[in-house]
């Protein structure tokens, strides 16, 4: 099938219809900076919640600002401030290209967006107030799930429209990711609010609820959204057609099957045969990464990716191999030895970290790279695009220590967990080790994000307020300053 | 694939397969879990302060630091004797032969010997007719020679009220006190006899390996019991737990949290661990670094009132402690700090998170090291 051509996909056209890319400017842009700006957040708050493991004391005496709750409020900030945001945006202008018609209905997109950060803002508000709920991974308070499935629902109105706007097209499979991605946030967040608030069940029944809550947001959720940016923007920007439908409907059909089973500690306390079965789907999940990464490595044949001179191209490349690390290390659960030395360890966190960091956001920051100057204007570059390249390197590098940091010394916590006799202290240091040497990282991230928010803040002032605006007038200083010096 | 209806349906469908297998499908079984023990008792609901309580740990995200999942490992058994046979025909085979008869055992025989004699001698002296002086003389000395073996063990108290226990016998204030006995025992004394048990085995053994044994066993119609003993457990050798944390022991949690990582101990049974006053709990959750001892645990002082003090205001009595090197000070010097009712809570809930029974899923395994069976029979 990969002979067909898929003409709703610009693959090979290399102007875009500017028309598109003015009708998503407002909403889209308005997506992205607030995913700029939670993204920061999120770093920022992680790290000041690594921190306090280093440091207890600090800022002991507000409640506010005690581990548990930096922690809730770091994952809330990534995965619904920025990751819902950023992955928003991008779907909805992804859906208008491949489609080919201009967004419909922006005002709802805008206040789809308003609710949606009006409900995190309100879930970090309750969360550093106590209103978490418990969940590890979604730690969301009730009436936060409520505001969120209100402005998804609205952003997602206006995606459906620009889908049925044209009907005879034949879909790229970023398409089916894309509406994956919009189906299972309702689903999942909707079955969470029921089951836990609503109606909730009982005690024991949470955990396997929480947990596939919490692992099918980030592998469906997540894993559509950035998926579809992956195989949407390394194809179109190499200019070659994604090698085959067929992988890619398996690796898609494969991802929405098991996303939700994976992963489960073998030491849960359920009933053996879920956790039998979430071994086996973490087994399955092999195939989601070989067909995946086949069909990409097929589509590239040799065009390389982390080295390459197109920054987005770099992007994806990272976010793509991080997927693939990820799927891997969920593979590795398929061995029950395994999962059961490092359940209670780091590793799991490093192991998301990886996939929100290394994945998620390197694909939507690269995809932002690419769109968000367009939606501006035609030519325009960004202003300051040079430094944009430090994001890459900085998260780049940031995960790298994470992982390696994360499940290396991990391991070696879970080995003394394995042991007897252990003294408490020795075991503390081992389960701290790996924590320290991710802090690291995770001050990378925040510096990158930082420059994430600084570079898209150039692009609007510099491009929407105007040739008079502050950033523009200390340019013009600048460049005087440096022809005077020259001269 | 290229219309968008299919693939909507298709992608709820998919997704519903997860959720039937994570979400439906244990909310059907686990929302059916009954509280009962299988012993007669059964699991009771987390009340008043307690329940309360985990509202606070849910707040606080204790459980990014602390699980409450004790996992299982491997484990052996020991076989145990709780009774012998009511004929007292046996057992020398199944445990091994009269000479490798334990002491125990042994004296159990001979206080049903004891018992058996005091029968006999009752039911002479009780004749109406055919009373023969001569019988009950012999009788007489049946039970003195009975008592004398008895005595002639010369095992302690303990060992003895266990035998007594096996033997399944019970002997009455006088005879008590003939054989060595206290004429009237107290409760721990009488908890001892009711639980008695011995172990016939030495280490711990696969079933393969007393399999034999058992089936003698149940042959001479003695009871006995496995005890599960921990052979390669390390949440339990490291006393971490009793037994293997299950979804039951979250059955009346409001909010069920398993924890993330183990940057502190897993908490599962530590109501059973702490066992010391509220006083060092409350002082170690107001600062976990209060006595000393290096900790990452964050303190939690907003959960405590604090008073400024004098210093020659004497400390209230309710103020938390510290004793370090014997010297008792305030956890704030210059503070009285007493718990707010959130700190009660926390602390009732922390006490009310027990393991420390068996379950019929999860039996309390013993602590391989604490077995001393291999050195009894040295
Ligand atoms: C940053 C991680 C962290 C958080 C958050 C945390 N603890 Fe701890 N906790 C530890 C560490 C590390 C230890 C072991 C050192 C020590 O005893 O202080 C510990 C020890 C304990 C102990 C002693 C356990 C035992 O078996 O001796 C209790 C009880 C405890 N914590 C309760 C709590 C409660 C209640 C909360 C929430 C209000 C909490 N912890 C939050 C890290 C944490």
């Amino acid at each position: 099938m990969s002979d067909t051509t898929d003409s709703s996909a610009p693959i090979a056209t290399e102007a875009p219809p500017e028309a598109i890319n003015a009708s998503c400017r407002g909403p889209v842009l308005f997506l992205f900076f607030s995913a700029a700006l939670w993204l920061v957040d999120a770093a920022g708050i992680g790290v000041l919640g690594s921190f306090k493991v280093h440091m207890p004391g600090f800022l002991a005496d507000c409640p506010l600002f005690t581990y548990g709750r930096l922690q809730a409020n770091a994952w809330v900030a990534f995965l619904f401030g920025f990751a819902g945001n950023a992955g928003l945006g991008i779907t909805l202008w992804m859906l208008s290209r491949l489609r080919g018609m201009p967004l419909a209905r922006p005002g709802f997109v805008v206040a789809g967006t308003i609710l949606w950060n009006a409900g995190v803002t309100a879930a970090m508000v309750g969360i550093s107030l106590g209103d978490q709920s418990g969940v590890a991974g979604l730690e969301l308070p009730k009436y936060a799930s409520r505001v969120l499935l209100i402005g998804q629902a609205f952003i997602a109105f206006s995606a459906i429209l620009t889908y049925f706007s044209r009907r005879h097209k034949q879909l790229y499979p970023s398409t089916w990711y894309l509406i994956a991605s919009l189906v299972a946030f309702p689903w999942i967040i909707g079955t969470a609010h029921w089951l836990l608030v609503e109606a909730p069940v009982r005690g024991a029944a949470q955990i396997p609820l929480g947990h596939w809550a919490a692992t099918s947001l980030v592998q469906i959720w997540l894993g559509c959204i950035g998926l579809a940016a992956v195989i949407y923007f390394i194809p179109k920007i190499i200019q070659r057609e994604l090698y085959s439908r067929q992988w890619t409907f398996l690796g898609f059909w494969m991802l929405l099957l098991l996303g939700g089973w994976v992963n489960l500690n073998s030491g849960a306390p359920l009933p053996v045969w879920q956790i039998k079965l979430s071994q086996l789907a973490s087994g399955f999940f092999l195939l989601v990464v070989i067909a995946v990464s086949w069909n990409l490595r097929q589509t590239l044949k040799g065009v390389p990716l982390l080295s390459s001179e197109d920054l987005t191209l770099r992007f994806m490349g990272f976010a793509l191999s991080a997927w693939i690390v990820a799927g891997l290390l969920t593979f590795c659960n398929v061995c029950p030895s395994w999962n059961a030395i490092l359940q209670f360890t780091y590793a799991n966190t490093a192991i998301r970290h990886l996939f929100a960091w290394g994945f998620f956001a390197m694909s939507m920051i690269g995809a932002v790279y690419y769109v968000a100057p367009r939606l501006i204007g035609p030519t325009l570059d960004w202003p300051c695009a040079r430094i944009y390249h430090w994001i890459y390197r900085f998260i780049a590098v940031g995960v790298v220590i994470v992982v390696l940091a994360g499940v290396g010394m991990a391991y070696r916590h879970g080995l003394a967990l394995q042991s007897t006799g252990i003294e408490s202290e020795v075991l503390q240091s081992r389960a701290l080790m790996p924590m320290r040497a991710a802090f690291l990282g995770e001050v990378l991230f925040l510096v990158g994000s930082l420059i994430f928010l600084g570079s898209m803040l150039c692009l609007l002032v510099r491009n929407c307020c105007g040739e008079c605006s502050l950033m523009s007038l200390w340019r013009q200083c600048r460049s005087t300053k440096v022809e005077g010096g020259a001269k | 694939m290229n219309k968008a209806p299919l693939v909507f349906l298709g992608v709820l469908f998919t997704l519903s397969l997860s959720w039937w297998g994570m979400v439906y499908s244990p909310a059907i079984q686990l929302g059916g879990e009954t509280p009962d023990k299988g012993d007669g008792t059964a699991l009771k609901p987390r009340v008043g302060l307690a329940r309360q309580g985990e509202q606070v740990y849910r707040e606080n995200g204790c459980y990014y630091c602390h699980t409450r999942t004790a996992t299982g490992g491997q484990f052996g058994y020991k076989l145990q004797i709780t009774r012998l046979d009511l004929n007292g025909t046996i057992t020398d085979s199944a445990i091994g032969g009269a000479d490798k008869m334990l002491p125990v055992i042994k004296q159990a025989y001979r206080f049903k010997a004891v018992a058996k004699a005091a029968d006999a001698l009752k039911t002479e002296l009780g004749k109406t007719e055919g009373k023969s002086d001569a019988a009950i003389k012999a009788a007489k000395e049946a039970k003195a020679t009975a008592v004398k073996e008895v005595k002639s063990a010369e095992l302690n108290l303990e060992k003895n009220l266990k035998a007594l226990g096996i033997s399944g016998v019970s002997l009455d204030k006088d005879l008590s006190l003939e054989c060595g006995l206290p004429a009237e025992k107290n409760a721990t004394q009488k908890k001892l006899v009711a639980n008695a048990q011995v172990t016939i085995t030495s280490g711990i053994k696969q079933w393969s390996d007393i399999e034999a044994k058992v089936k003698k066993l149940k042959a001479a119609k003695a009871r006995f019991r496995l005890q599960p003993v921990a052979s390669d457990w390390p949440d339990r050798q490291n006393l971490v737990a009793m037994r293997q944390s299950v979804s039951r022991d979250f059955l009346f949690d409001a909010h069920a949290m398993p924890g993330v990582m183990r940057i502190g101990p897993d908490l599962s049974n530590v109501g059973g661990r702490l066992i010391g006053a509220d006083n060092d709990a409350y002082a170690h959750i107001y600062n976990p670094q209060s006595t000393g001892k290096s900790s990452h645990m964050p303190p939690y002082r907003y959960l405590f009132h604090r008073k400024k003090i004098t210093e020659d205001e004497a400390l209230p009595t309710t103020a938390i402690t510290v004793t370090i090197k014997g010297d008792k000070r305030s956890v704030e010097p210059g503070y009285a700090v007493t718990p707010t009712a959130k700190a009660r809570a926390l602390l009732a809930f922390l006490k009310s998170l027990r393991t420390d029974s068996a379950l019929p899923e999860a039996p309390i395994v013993e602590q391989a090291a604490a077995t001393s069976a291999g050195t009894r029979e040295k």
